[in-house]
């Protein structure tokens, strides 16, 4: 494997956390409301996920998306419990994809379960398809330099006689 | 002996023998169909928008679900990445131990990527991310998009 022993690796207790024990009906039940609920988490992870592409330096932003997930469904399970399993059952079977426009009944009981006892509004259509501006304080990862060879073939100095080709121009079809 | 009767024509003659051709009624003109059909597609493409108009919203909800959810589910992956690469290296240590000059993640010394620097993160090939596993849970990966 490419993976030599100078690479630093994070070992096996740093990247042992409680994750979050929920299956796909449930994180898409909760999707929504959690996105709002760990806004500020999620876009730094991303952030740092896409702009330094190596998951071994955003460990510690997974980390706080993990905690933060757990909260949110903690709290989620304290205060709405019987609307959200009422709710990601629906999804779980009433299609073969998880549709939501089976759901909109038993959504709007969450919705309202949520609005008042957590205080999370359902963002509106769309909300999390269109781009967002996230402000950070991790500094900018400097852009990559182009490569410096040692052995490059070195320019013509610029004194250098240009005289004119023996044989003519090599853009022929020019001349 | 009765008497003979002589089969004898009916009053006014037999029925004339039809023997023209007779096309069949004709519902619609020329006109009347290119109209109907232009008609009966403006009509199937109002139904098509519509449909295409509401598959499209349930799609662009179902994407905004995903993208919600997505860092979550990332941050996790990269934790059991991050092991299971630690556990390959670990394997590759063990495996090769007994071949002389052998070292992890190098052939005997030469590495693959020689103009990077040593520590920068390159996610490896599945092939060799799966070399100490089963053959099954590889061609699970390998084949993944014939079952999705």
């Amino acid at each position: 494997m490419v993976v030599t022993k100078d690479m630093y690796l994070p070992t096996e207790e740093e990247l042992t956390v409680e994750e979050v024990p929920l299956s796909s009906a449930p994180l898409r039940a909760g999707a929504f409301h959690y996105g709002k609920f760990c806004e500020n988490e999620n876009n730094e992870f991303m952030l740092c996920r896409n702009e330094l592409n190596d998951p071994r330096k955003c460990i510690n932003e997974g980390k706080a998306v993990t905690a933060c997930a757990m909260t949110f469904f903690r709290n989620v399970k304290n205060l709405c419990e019987k609307e959200f399993v009422q709710y990601s059952n629906c999804l779980d079977k009433s299609s073969q994809n998880f549709d939501f426009e089976k759901c909109r009944n038993t959504q709007a009981v969450l919705d309202k379960c949520m609005a008042d006892k957590m205080n999370i509004e359902r963002p509106e259509y769309g909300y999390y398809c269109r781009p967002k501006v996230h402000a950070t304080s991790r500094p900018k990862p400097e852009p990559e330099k182009p490569a410096v060879y040692p052995d490059a073939t070195p320019y013509l100095p610029d004194d250098a006689p240009r005289t004119k080709a023996n044989y003519g121009s090599r853009l022929y079809w020019f001349n | 002996m009765a008497p003979h009767i002589q089969d004898m024509p009916p009053e006014g003659g037999y029925q004339k023998i039809i023997f023209e051709r007779i096309p069949a009624k004709s519902y619609f003109g020329g006109y009347a169909m290119i109209a109907g059909y232009l008609g009966i597609t403006a009509g199937a493409c109002y139904l098509f928008y519509l449909n295409k108009r509401k598959v499209t919203r349930e799609e662009i909800e179902a994407r905004s679900a995903k993208i919600a959810i997505h860092p979550l589910l990332l941050a996790e992956r990269d934790r059991e990445f991050l092991k299971q690469l630690r556990r390959n290296r670990d394997e590759e240590e063990k495996l090769m131990a007994n071949v002389d000059g052998w070292e992890v993640g190098t052939y005997k010394g030469e590495p693959i990527y020689k103009t990077i620097p040593k520590d920068k993160f390159i996610d490896p090939m599945y092939n060799e991310y799966y070399a100490h596993s089963s053959y099954w849970d590889w061609a699970k990966r390998a084949h993944l998009k014939f079952w999705t």
